[in-house]
């Protein structure tokens, strides 16, 4: 066996290696999440304070989720940001949010195929999310955190907002009964049961 | 060229299972929905037909080119088959899903790299170029057919893509078939070609029982219809309407803030 032929050998080993665990990874993660049930999902959401999500969303943009003028966002001072938002703890928190949120799109799309644009409006805006607190951890490892927490914090918190207000427009905008029943079902990550652990104070 | 009992055992139960899968993709209604994958099966049909006349009827040359013509083009079915399957996974609403087409640039442009790469050590023992260049070429195929189908699952995965039952069947028969060929090219690349080696016809036969079981699944899971639409429990119904309105209070309260 010529030195050539072990490099072809090593190398198929390591692609079918990688392959089959990237594979395998995703599979099982994929059997997983289609597989949860309506109260297991429900289950997954962490609490949130909406006032405070709203509060510093409205700051840059206004209830239809358009950009307020230049002279009239972004008022929150940085410090104040920092603690409506939560820190970068707050962020993740909306994150695994915007994931559930997505796989209950995803899971009412099984009751109602109609439900596939809205699925697929959150995703987008799930990963819009992502990206601005994937910007927001770089930062943290360059040490530059202070600097890039209020303008990418903000951002993500206005797309998480846009993913509950879409929601809301649609439902206001509907008159088809089983449109509407989707929109309420996606409201399930902003307006927890009253009688599960996601209750949430009065505003 | 001569064929065992056992060679014509592979050739007739792929011929039956394939033309099978042929019925049911037109009497199922599923051509409409997978064009390529219906060519492809289309093709290994008319494959089997063609092989077996010019195999009794024509020459050794007129196989050969017969046979690597026909291969190439089910080559390129199977790559058409791979972007039918990411079209109806990542077009959710018939457009391409816009924060994923540089994902998809470089995912391609690895995947790419690696079957080169990979190809380019393979030294498979073969009498002429054309041997050799043929078995490359298929190593090639199957490479990066395999990296392409895991990169789909991790993508549709990670960003949240549901997949429906016949495209997932699809794939995933396609992607455990283009697994397992890459280990019989890369069995075909060690000990080379030529029926007159035993490793070369038992990797050939390996590779057609992995084809066979593929076809099989195939028929099984595209003969049922997908999951229909259920409807939702009173249950459900009820948690809906209750968190929907309060929402409708959080939203009121929002609202009258905002204009104090």
């Amino acid at each position: 066996m010529n030195a050539r032929n072990i490099y072809f050998l090593a190398a198929v080993a390591l692609f079918l290696a990688v392959n089959l665990y990237v594979a395998g990874y995703y599979y099982f993660r994929y059997r997983r999440s289609s597989q949860a049930s309506w109260e297991n999902l429900l289950a997954q959401l962490t609490w949130t304070d909406r006032n405070n999500i709203s509060q510093v969303a409205l700051d840059l943009v206004d209830e239809a989720g358009l950009p307020r003028p230049p002279g009239e966002s972004a008022t929150l001072e940085p410090s104040e940001l920092w603690g409506l938002v939560g820190g970068l703890e707050g962020l993740q928190i909306l994150e695994t949010n915007s994931e559930v949120l997505v796989d209950l799109a995803c899971y009412v799309q099984q009751w109602y195929p109609e439900a596939l644009g809205v699925a697929e409006r959150l995703r987008q805006d799930a990963r819009e999310l992502k990206w601005h607190v994937a910007r927001l951890k770089g930062a943290v490892e360059t040490g530059n955190l202070q600097v890039s927490f209020p303008f990418y914090a903000q951002r993500a918190v206005v797309a998480y907002y846009v993913m509950t207000r879409r929601v809301l427009s649609l439902y206001e905008a509907s008159n088809f009964a089983m449109m509407s029943d989707l929109q309420k079902a996606l409201w399930s990550n902003v307006c927890p049961p009253p009688s599960g652990k996601l209750t949430a104070p009065s505003g | 060229m001569r064929l065992t009992s056992l060679d014509l055992l592979f050739w007739a139960a792929g011929f039956l299972l394939n033309s099978t899968l042929l019925v049911i993709l037109w009497c199922r209604y599923r051509a409409r929905s997978f064009p390529f994958f219906t060519a492809l099966i289309t093709l290994m049909v008319v494959k089997t037909i063609v092989l077996y006349c010019v195999q009794h009827y024509g020459t050794r040359d007129t196989y050969f080119h017969t046979y690597w013509s026909l291969s190439i083009l089910e080559t390129l079915l199977q790559l058409s088959v791979v972007y039918e399957v990411a079209s109806l996974v990542f077009r959710p609403l018939d457009v391409w899903a816009p924060d994923l087409k540089s994902t998809f640039g470089w995912l391609l442009g690895l995947s790419i790299f690696v079957a080169v790469g990979l190809t380019w050590l393979a030294s498979p023992p073969a009498r002429t170029w054309m041997q050799s260049f043929a078995k490359k070429g298929d190593f090639f195929a199957e490479a990066l057919l395999c990296q392409l189908f895991v990169a789909m699952m991790g993508v549709s995965v990670s960003a949240g893509f549901p997949w429906k039952t016949h495209v997932a069947a699809i794939a995933q028969g396609l992607g455990a078939y283009s697994l397992i060929a890459v280990l019989i090219e890369t069995g075909h690349a060690y000990f080379g070609v030529g029926r007159e080696m035993p490793a070369f016809v038992v990797l050939s036969q390996v590779r057609m029982i992995a084809y066979l079981g593929c076809i099989v699944y195939w028929i099984f899971t595209l003969s049922y219809d997908e999951q229909p639409a259920r409807q939702m429990t009173g249950k459900m119904r009820e948690q809906i309407v209750d968190l929907q309105t309060r929402m409708a209070y959080d939203l009121r309260t929002l609202r009258s803030r905002k204009n104090r």
